[in-house]
């Protein structure tokens, strides 16, 4: 199996990628300059860095197609390219949405509460 | 087969964990002795949960509420091991599509979109997205809540699948869906008036429908029962009984510091 | 309804304005605002932002309606004429005319628009059409003897 040439990702609808490593470093980069324009405290920048960065690493040390999937352990490198395609996506979007903000007002009083009648207390 | 299946489930678990405890390690230490866990079950007809998968849904509900303050009201867990975001009506969007695109979740499969509709509340319903992460192999809850007037943002482009429920709770409760491409009646018939699923709707309904063989058509009729006064308590039938009383309470709120 | 209330409170500010000399008019009015401040609620258009707006769509639905009522004529087998048609549809608008919320009347608006569509595209049948003329409805019984043999009190 090992050095044979890949045909095929066994999923409907994807295709092999001819140079995944290529992809998926220009996708990486795109992500991480777009996070640069989220502030520094925001958990999802932090988060979705420490991901973006040790996958980056992972391709940087593994030039091995095999390896470099098992050590990602996210599925074939053809659906990390996907991934990180939604996450690009998704970063983009976030930038308009500013959720790292705190909560814009609070939720009505009693609006959670369940059951909707009051509780009866335990004894 | 099976080694396959136990790769795959191995597989699917592990990134999601690495990556988020990394992240929690050391916030865990300090939370976890302010969240009492519930009595160890030991009855032999009640069931158990798993430890493990209770604490990474916590850690999973916490790292949502971080990373979308700005939309996440609540957390918590339901019926022991269901996980449930309860956020404000302008996140719909945000906290959808953070869900399906974000690496750690990659909820892609929008399984259901449910309404609720209870009477006595400010805001009267509930809306609630059901998920699915194929990868992770794990399901989330998220709710929110509207009122008849207020339209909701339809997220008709973020899940295709959103379409048609998202019609159907337009026809049962009558909430309107804002940017839907297609908001039509689903379920009732033609020219039917109200929305069956409200709770001040009748039982019988309003009309009645015959064919009446003078006018070789159908015919639409008004339809009065005597129908006894109706009270939406909305409490359980077997309140009285008090080992019902002494249960665990239905949701547990997971507690997410709002500081940082 | 929350505007309907605001309407109210504004229908209060300007009696006091005309019945009381202008000192207490301002007065009246600072209380008044800071009434309707408390009672003012943000709320979420479904489509219009003001009343001349929803108008506006009211009377493009009536037009809509209007206009296609010569082929729902034609096309529907119904006992009824086109002039029959027009007096129900101004019926159906006239019922709702003392709607002042501006939410409400958007939705109104909007259930009219999928009536429409589902009227054009011919969804609805001979049945659905003639519901709104209500011709085999019995009138509810009024005097003693008829209540008694529809078997209600």
């Amino acid at each position: 199996m090992a050095g044979a040439i890949k045909r095929t990702t066994g999923l409907t609808g994807l295709a092999v990628s001819k140079y995944p490593h290529q992809k998926l470093g220009v996708l990486y980069g795109k992500i991480l300059r777009t996070l640069q324009k989220i502030p520094e405290t925001a958990a999802y920048r932090k988060h979705t860095e420490a991901v973006i960065k040790e996958r980056a690493e992972i391709l940087r040390t593994t030039p091995i197609v095999e390896e470099a999937e098992k050590k990602i352990n996210c599925g074939q490198l053809e659906e990390v390219i996907i991934q990180a395609e939604n996450e690009l996506n998704l970063a983009r979007k976030m930038l308009t949405w500013k959720p790292w903000e705190p909560l814009a007002r609070p939720p009505p009083p009693n609006q959670w509460l369940w059951p909707p009648a009051q509780p009866v207390k335990q004894r | 087969m099976a080694s396959l299946l136990r790769q795959v489930s191995k597989a699917l678990r592990a990134p999601i964990n690495r990556n988020i405890a990394a992240c929690y390690q050391s916030r865990l230490q300090s939370t976890e002795t302010a969240n009492v866990e519930p009595p160890v079950e030991t009855r032999p007809t009640v069931r158990k949960f798993d430890a493990v998968q209770r604490t990474q849904l916590k850690d999973f509900g916490k790292y949502v509420a971080e990373c979308l303050p700005k939309y996440v009201e609540k957390v918590q867990l339901t019926a022991g091991d269901e996980l449930e975001i309860l956020i404000s009506p302008e996140g719909i969007l945000p906290v959808l599509q953070f869900l399906k695109d974000h690496h750690n979740c990659q909820f892609a499969n929008l399984t259901d979109i449910a309404g609720m509709d209870i009477p006595s509340r400010p805001y009267r319903f509930e809306i609630i997205y059901n998920l699915l992460s194929l990868r992770f192999n794990s399901r989330i809850r998220v709710k929110t809540y509207t009122d008849e007037l207020t339209p909701v943002e339809s997220c008709n482009d973020i899940f295709k699948a959103a379409n048609w429920y998202e019609r159907e709770i337009w026809d049962m409760y009558g909430v309107f869906f804002a940017n839907h491409p297609d908001l039509r009646r689903i379920l009732t018939d033609y020219g039917f008036e109200g929305h069956p699923f409200r709770k001040d709707f009748p039982l019988s309904g309003y009309v009645e429908v015959r064919y009446d063989d003078e006018k070789k058509r159908v015919v639409i009729e008004p339809l009065e029962l005597a129908q006894e006064f109706r009270k939406f308590e909305l409490s359980a039938p077997w309140e009285q009984f008090p080992n019902f009383r002494r249960a665990l309470p239905v949701a547990e709120e997971i507690n997410v510091d709002k500081k940082e | 309804m929350i505007t309907t209330k605001i309407l109210n409170l504004l229908f209060i500010l300007f009696f006091s304005c005309q019945c009381h000399s202008a000192r207490t008019v301002t007065c009246d009015r600072k209380m008044a605002h800071q009434t309707i401040r408390q009672n003012l609620k943000q709320v979420k258009p479904i489509l219009s932002l003001d009343k001349e707006e929803a108008r506006k769509r009211v009377l493009s639905l009536y037009k809509a309606w209007y206009r296609q009522l010569p082929y729902i004529v034609k096309q529907y087998d119904i006992p009824k004429t086109a002039e029959q048609l027009k007096q129900k549809l101004r019926e159906e608008f006239t019922k709702h005319q003392d709607i002042k919320d501006v939410r409400v009347i958007d939705m109104l608006v909007i259930k009219g628009q999928m009536e429409l569509k589902e009227t054009v595209n011919i969804w609805k049948q001979k049945g659905h059409l003639m519901s709104y003329f209500k011709d085999t409805w019995e009138p509810k019984p009024t005097d003693f003897l008829s209540k008694f043999l529809a078997g209600k009190e």
